[in-house]
């Protein structure tokens, strides 16, 4: 019960201590907004990002190893069979000559190609499923040292693209990191300082709250809490900014660059208007929790 | 010279070979020793700087004692842990020159607000900060705001927000300096009442007049030590005893 009169108190204070200096609160509400807007976009590029590595990822981890024409099947049969029981390989397909060329026909960008070939001059392939990307040069190589392989053109690795994108991502995971963090630190900064002013504009009643003897975190709580809804509050509302505006740039992107696989993914609101909201709220108690530690002292 | 009181009653203060220097070398208490009974009335007087104002911190417990040691009611204060010094100062009933009432907050909400910290039920803050306010005589001043009472009624307030926990210590620092002598008297009338309810008052004070009338034990402190120490004394001797030292 006494606890229940405690946070009620709490709430109440704090609630009036938010609007008491409501243009410095607002302030720090905007600001902290603008602050997990940009962490919510970069939030959004980097699983947008992670969705288009991912198409890419799949297409790079299968590796096409084109059969010499005058390889015979069951050494085609052996190697599949070697292939499929290295723990590194998830599946392997065999595309004879004749599907090789229906599914290059099949294709509309080939038609004015497919209209012009005589016979059919494609190689019959394995298709190697790989489970990890940074395993596909291994696999890549085997295939390149199998006697069956095309001695021309044995496989349709792309090493350098793979090695490009797997820095790519690793690059993008650290900075969307980096960036992150720094927008953190600015906003547990701001918040802070909103609620040293608070502590400034309530300096009499803290003193008195001390004199009658309440407790210390009776006194620091509503500053806590203040902090709280300021980080809601600003969650809140970069949430509402951003849900307003993904879709709408997401058609527009895609349809200014076609050809980059972007895509509006509706799972991935729920997971970031948690993460926003929880991480105003945590912003906001974490820099509170700072500023009264500092200057809140019974 | 250390001077203390001979009383024979248990001793509610104790301060035991005190000494206060602060970080910028200020010796502000030197030595000092000094015993108050339960139930005693007690003026320090003093010239500004002599260290009543850090005495009064000290036992408060908003400062610690550079050496020595300060017991209030059996508890050492420098050993004291910053958790349970909220529930100490629930024992003492602080007093101010500026009064310290919350402005936005009417009478009844600044003597209630001292139990709301605490959170006590609806019905108990209704009843104790009304019996409060009835005590120092402003039954009529329940939704009246500090910008609207005079500067005795403010005091009032003020110690009936510092009577609404039955303190048994009531801390007055220069509780008449901002007042005129009529309203002085007043409030010192009420200090009185509430030392003969049975707490134990000390009262950092200028004004002679009521440390000469009334004839309480008065203990002098200058250059940061106790130079006197009377059970009925006047202030002039105080002041004279100061004068002799220097």
């Amino acid at each position: 019960m006494k606890l229940w009169r405690h946070l009620l108190f709490a709430l109440n204070s704090a609630w009036q201590s938010f609007w008491r200096s409501a243009a410095v609160s607002l302030a720090a509400t905007a600001t902290v907004t603008l602050i997990l807007t940009m962490a919510g976009i970069n939030l959004l590029v980097g699983h947008t990002l992670a969705g288009v590595l991912d198409q890419y990822r799949a297409r790079v981890s299968v590796i096409s190893i084109s059969v010499a024409d005058d390889t015979p099947l069951t050494t085609v049969t052996d190697f599949e069979d070697q292939l499929r029981s290295d723990p590194r390989v998830v599946g392997v397909s065999y595309l004879s000559k004749d599907e090789a060329l229906a599914r290059f026909q099949a294709d509309p960008v080939n038609a004015d190609i497919a209209r012009q070939i005589e016979g059919n001059p494609l190689a019959a392939k394995l298709e190697v499923r790989v489970g990890k990307l940074a395993d596909v040069a291994a696999i890549d190589a085997l295939a390149r040292q199998w006697r069956g392989a095309d001695r021309n053109d044995p496989t349709d690795y792309q090493g350098e693209f793979i090695a490009r994108m797997l820095r790519l991502s690793a690059w993008l995971n650290l900075a969307g990191v980096v960036i992150l963090f720094v927008l953190l630190l600015i906003s547990i900064f701001i918040v802070m300082n909103t609620i040293r002013t608070a502590v400034y504009h309530r300096r009499h009643e803290i003193e008195v709250m001390k004199l009658v003897g309440a407790t210390e975190w009776f006194v620091r709580g509503p500053f806590v809490l203040e902090g709280i809804l300021t980080g809601v509050l600003a969650g809140g509302l970069a949430l509402g900014g951003l849900l307003l505006a993904y879709r709408p740039f997401v058609d527009r992107f895609h349809s200014d660059l076609f050809f980059v696989p972007l895509g509006y993914d509706p799972a991935f609101v729920g997971e970031l208007a948690r993460d926003v909201l929880v991480a105003g709220a945590l912003l906001g108690a974490l820099g509170s929790y700072i500023g009264v530690r500092r200057f809140v002292r019974v | 010279m250390v001077l203390t009181a001979d009383f024979s009653q248990r001793p509610l203060i104790s301060l035991q070979h005190v000494w206060k220097r602060y970080a910028n070398g200020t010796e502000a208490l030197r030595d000092v020793e000094l015993t108050v009974p339960e139930g005693d009335f007690l003026f320090l007087v003093g010239a500004s700087g002599a260290g009543k104002s850090t005495l009064i911190r000290l036992l408060v417990r908003e400062e610690k004692p550079t050496k020595g040691k300060i017991f209030v009611d059996g508890q050492e204060l420098g050993r004291m842990k910053r958790r349970h010094l909220p529930s100490y100062r629930r024992k003492v009933g602080l007093v101010f020159q500026d009064f310290k009432l919350l402005p936005r907050l009417t009478a009844f909400e600044n003597v209630a607000f001292a139990l709301r910290v605490l959170g006590e039920a609806g019905r108990v803050v209704q009843a104790r900060s009304k019996d409060a306010l009835e005590v120092v005589g402003l039954s009529n001043k329940h939704d009246t705001y500090p910008r609207e009472m005079s500067g005795g009624e403010q005091q009032r307030v003020a110690i009936a927000r510092a009577l609404v926990h039955s303190p048994r210590l009531i801390v007055a620092d220069e509780p008449t300096g901002n007042l005129d002598p009529a309203t002085g008297w007043e409030i010192m009338q009420l200090f009185l009442q509430i030392n003969q309810r049975g707490s134990t008052v000390l009262m950092a004070t200028h004004n002679r007049d009521i440390v000469d009338v009334l004839r309480r034990r008065v203990v002098a402190i200058d250059g940061g030590q106790v130079v006197r120490d009377d059970r009925a004394g006047g202030y002039h001797e105080a002041l004279a005893a100061s004068a002799l030292r220097a």
